[in-house]
């Protein structure tokens, strides 16, 4: 059992979308870095103990309260540097003047220096990490990303639970991996929105869709050190097994189509649906996630050739009201 | 090898409130109508099947065949289509004047969507879509154990079966397409809700009326006490509707033409209310038994007035005048009662209730009834 540590910083930065470069705020894991959409990638084991700090960032602050949330994690505690508390503590949801102004102890950058999040990984699967503290404004703004929690013995060759997702006997094995991260960008609104001033989200109209950070046919080009890093193309050859791992990290439902192949759902909120009682694992063409849900699926493709994943909510393909475009990408199967 | 021809062109939807919409269909022949939704496709499990789609539209038309293992067209798997390098199609399509022949051999039964692949954002919302229904391998429907969604031993014997379709329909979107304008999905906002084309009180309407050329689907779910009746829903618009009959709950056996069963396992769910996802099929079985009631056993209670049981006002009801099913009763002088064999009504319905409005006024769009009848013909609640 390891200890897995990131420290994060919340930074400024710009996101190039097709036609439109726009602000937007995000998680780096380089100091006093580039911001990044999706934040960075973060990979444990079960049994590992998460230490997840935010820290202060000098010189590219935006100046609002933050903080991160971790749904679906137990046990997160607490503690901060230098006001305290200095031992760690369970997280809470933080009042003023007794009205609610975060979902779980923040950074308060006119005075903490970092403040560190830790809990132990106890459950394998695909989780978000996202800002608690004016969610509604700061999550879209890009401050969410991924948390990635393996079984132990996936990466051991002769391990039964050895490329897995769940391990052993949840019908999750799998040859490649692939994350998705779906979400919606309101330009007008980054455009607008500026620290500590209030922005009525009523007015909420995306234009973008995204998986990844990123709108078609952007998702297509290889991962990169831009702020938006991950691509989501896939190749694979006939007969791989191919791991989906899809979360809905928008404020919309968002139907994700497997392009006319038929995958088969292992898992759903990182809940595999294969026990040893019971295999409710179940075919789908496509698959509606709410805000917030996963799915795992596996699909093993068997005719070689290009087939498009896409937003089956077709007016999610677009770009400034252009076919192709949006939430959509490719998967290549070769011989 | 049976083989479906289907030519997309253009023509007029009407609606209840007697508005009049352009829309894109698939029509059965050079000169029939086009349809929405598109005409039925019956095929067979392992049976190969082959569709031909011709292009009367002025710009490239494609089906997709979600759920269908391998689409072949002349010979080779279908692919995306390219035009300078940019997306155009996700399998291969016709050219405006053109055509093009899919083949397939479907490995499952079930139920399935097939739609537009080309420039999908625009041809699906305006109806190029419709079901595909593969019949298993062993199916039988002269013989009780073999009229079945999904095989025998399967649990999804049924007695009838009914298709539906929802749908959306903007007309301002439909306006700007007809008038050769750009096409901003980004003003997207239905106005009607369909099933099978129709919005309510059409849906309840037979089949083939001849005032609805363009939309030949009723959704009336019509039934005998006990009986299983296979509901068919598919959602083929770009929105979630949460569809529910009253009455009682469905068994929901099979989600994407895929049956819920691992091994011996039955994974089949009862349901209030299914959300029917964009691009998604879910089929069950709906069984109603009512409680027996006759006038020799009797309902134990005093039936509240006809005047407070919410009929008269509009000049007709479905209240047969009598709690007791195959009976009549009285009706308030005036009005006209729709229970011609003192069947029961049931509604089925969208509970998202801006859609069982046309244009905001209800009653009408995505609803139809469940008719319950004391006894019913076996040539009703049969696909073809
Ligand atoms: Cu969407
Ligand atoms: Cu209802």
């Amino acid at each position: 059992m390891a200890t897995v540590a990131k420290i994060l910083q919340v930074a400024t930065g710009s996101l190039s979308l097709p036609g439109k470069i726009i602000p937007f705020w995000g998680f780096t894991d380089v100091f006093v870095g580039n911001p990044q959409n999706p934040g960075p990638l973060i990979q444990a084991t079960v049994g590992d103990q998460l230490i997840v700090g935010l820290m202060h960032n000098y010189i590219k602050f935006i100046g609002e309260p933050l903080s991160i949330i971790f749904p679906g994690q137990e046990n997160v505690m607490v503690r901060k540097i230098p006001w305290g508390p200095f031992i760690y503590e369970p997280v809470q949801p933080q009042y003023s003047l007794g009205k609610m102004i975060s979902l779980t102890n923040y950074l308060d950058e006119k005075q903490d220096i970092i403040i560190e999040y830790s809990f132990t990984a106890t459950k394998p699967g695909i989780y978000l990490y996202e800002s608690g503290t004016n969610p509604e404004k700061q999550i879209q703004m890009g401050l969410y990303g991924i948390i990635v929690v393996r079984p132990v013995g996936y990466n051991i060759l002769d391990h039964h639970n050895h490329k897995t997702a769940y391990g052993a006997g949840t019908n999750s094995g799998y040859d490649l991996e692939k994350i998705l991260v779906l979400s919606e960008i309101d330009s007008i609104m980054h455009n607008n929105v500026r620290p500590n001033v209030y922005y009525d989200m009523l007015k909420f109209k995306p234009d973008y869709w995204v998986i990844n950070g990123r709108s078609f046919p952007d998702t297509i080009s290889e991962d990169n050190t831009s702020s938006q890093p991950y691509g989501s193309q896939i190749s694979c050859r006939v007969g791989q097994r191919v791991l989906l791992r899809i979360i809905n990290a928008g404020f919309q439902n968002h139907t994700f189509y497997l392009g006319g192949l038929v995958g088969r759902v292992v898992a759903e909120d990182s809940f595999p649906l294969k026990t040893q009682s019971l295999d409710a694992t179940y075919e789908k063409t496509g698959v509606t996630l709410g805000s917030g849900q996963r799915m795992d699926i596996i699909l093993t493709p068997t005719t070689p050739g290009e087939y498009y994943l896409y937003d089956r909510e077709y007016h999610h393909l677009v770009n400034n009201d252009q076919f192709p475009g949006g939430m959509m990408t490719r998967i290549t199967v070769n011989n | 090898m049976p083989v479906i021809d289907l030519w997309a062109k253009d023509g007029y939807l009407s609606t209840p409130d007697g508005n009049s919409i352009y829309f894109w269909g698939f029509s059965k022949s050079e000169t029939g109508p086009a349809q929405l939704p598109g005409p039925y496709i019956i095929a067979k499990q392992e049976e190969t099947i082959t569709v031909n789609l011709y292009n009367k539209l002025s710009e490239p038309v494609s089906i997709s065949f979600p759920g269908q293992p391998v689409v072949t067209v002349g010979g080779q798997p279908v692919q995306p289509q390219y035009s300078d390098g940019q997306l155009l199609s996700f399998v291969n399509h016709a050219e405006p004047g053109g055509m093009v022949s899919y083949t397939f051999t479907p490995s499952y039964p079930g139920t399935f969507i097939y739609e537009s692949g080309t420039n999908p954002h625009k041809q699906v919302p305006m109806g190029l879509y419709g079901g595909l229904v593969v019949r298993p391998a062993d199916y039988n429907p002269n013989v009780k154990e073999y009229k079945t969604a999904y095989g025998a031993g399967t649990n999804t014997e049924f007695d009838r079966e009914y298709l539906l379709i929802t749908g959306e329909i903007d007309p301002d979107m439909h306006q700007t397409v007809e008038e050769g304008k750009p096409y901003h999905v980004s003003k997207y906002l239905p106005r009607y809700w369909t099933l099978n084309g129709r919005c309510a009180p059409d849906t309840m309407l037979m089949d083939h009326v001849d005032y609805l050329p363009h939309q030949p689907y009723g959704s009336i779910v019509m039934g005998q006490p006990g009986e299983k009746i296979l509901m068919r829903y598919i959602g083929a618009g770009i929105d979630n509707h949460p569809l529910h009959p009253h009455g009682t709950h469905t068994r929901v056996v099979a989600v994407d033409g895929r049956l819920l069963k691992n091994g011996n396992v039955d994974l089949s769910y009862k349901r209030f209310t299914v959300l029917v996802g964009a691009g998604q099929t879910y089929d069950q079985i709906y069984q109603w038994d009512g409680l027996g009631y006759t006038p020799q056993n009797p309902i134990p209670t005093t039936l509240p007035n006809l005047r407070n049981m919410g009929i008269g006002d509009a000049g007709w009801t479905m209240w047969s005048g009598s709690p007791y099913l195959g009976m009549k009763g009285d009706i308030p002088v005036g009005v006209v009662s729709y229970n011609e064999f003192g069947e029961y009504y049931f509604m089925l319905h969208s509970h998202e209730e801006l859609q069982i409005t046309n244009w905001g006024e209800f009653p009408g769009g995505m609803m139809t009834w469940v008719a319950i009848y004391p006894s019913l013909s076996h040539d009703v609640g049969v696909l073809k």
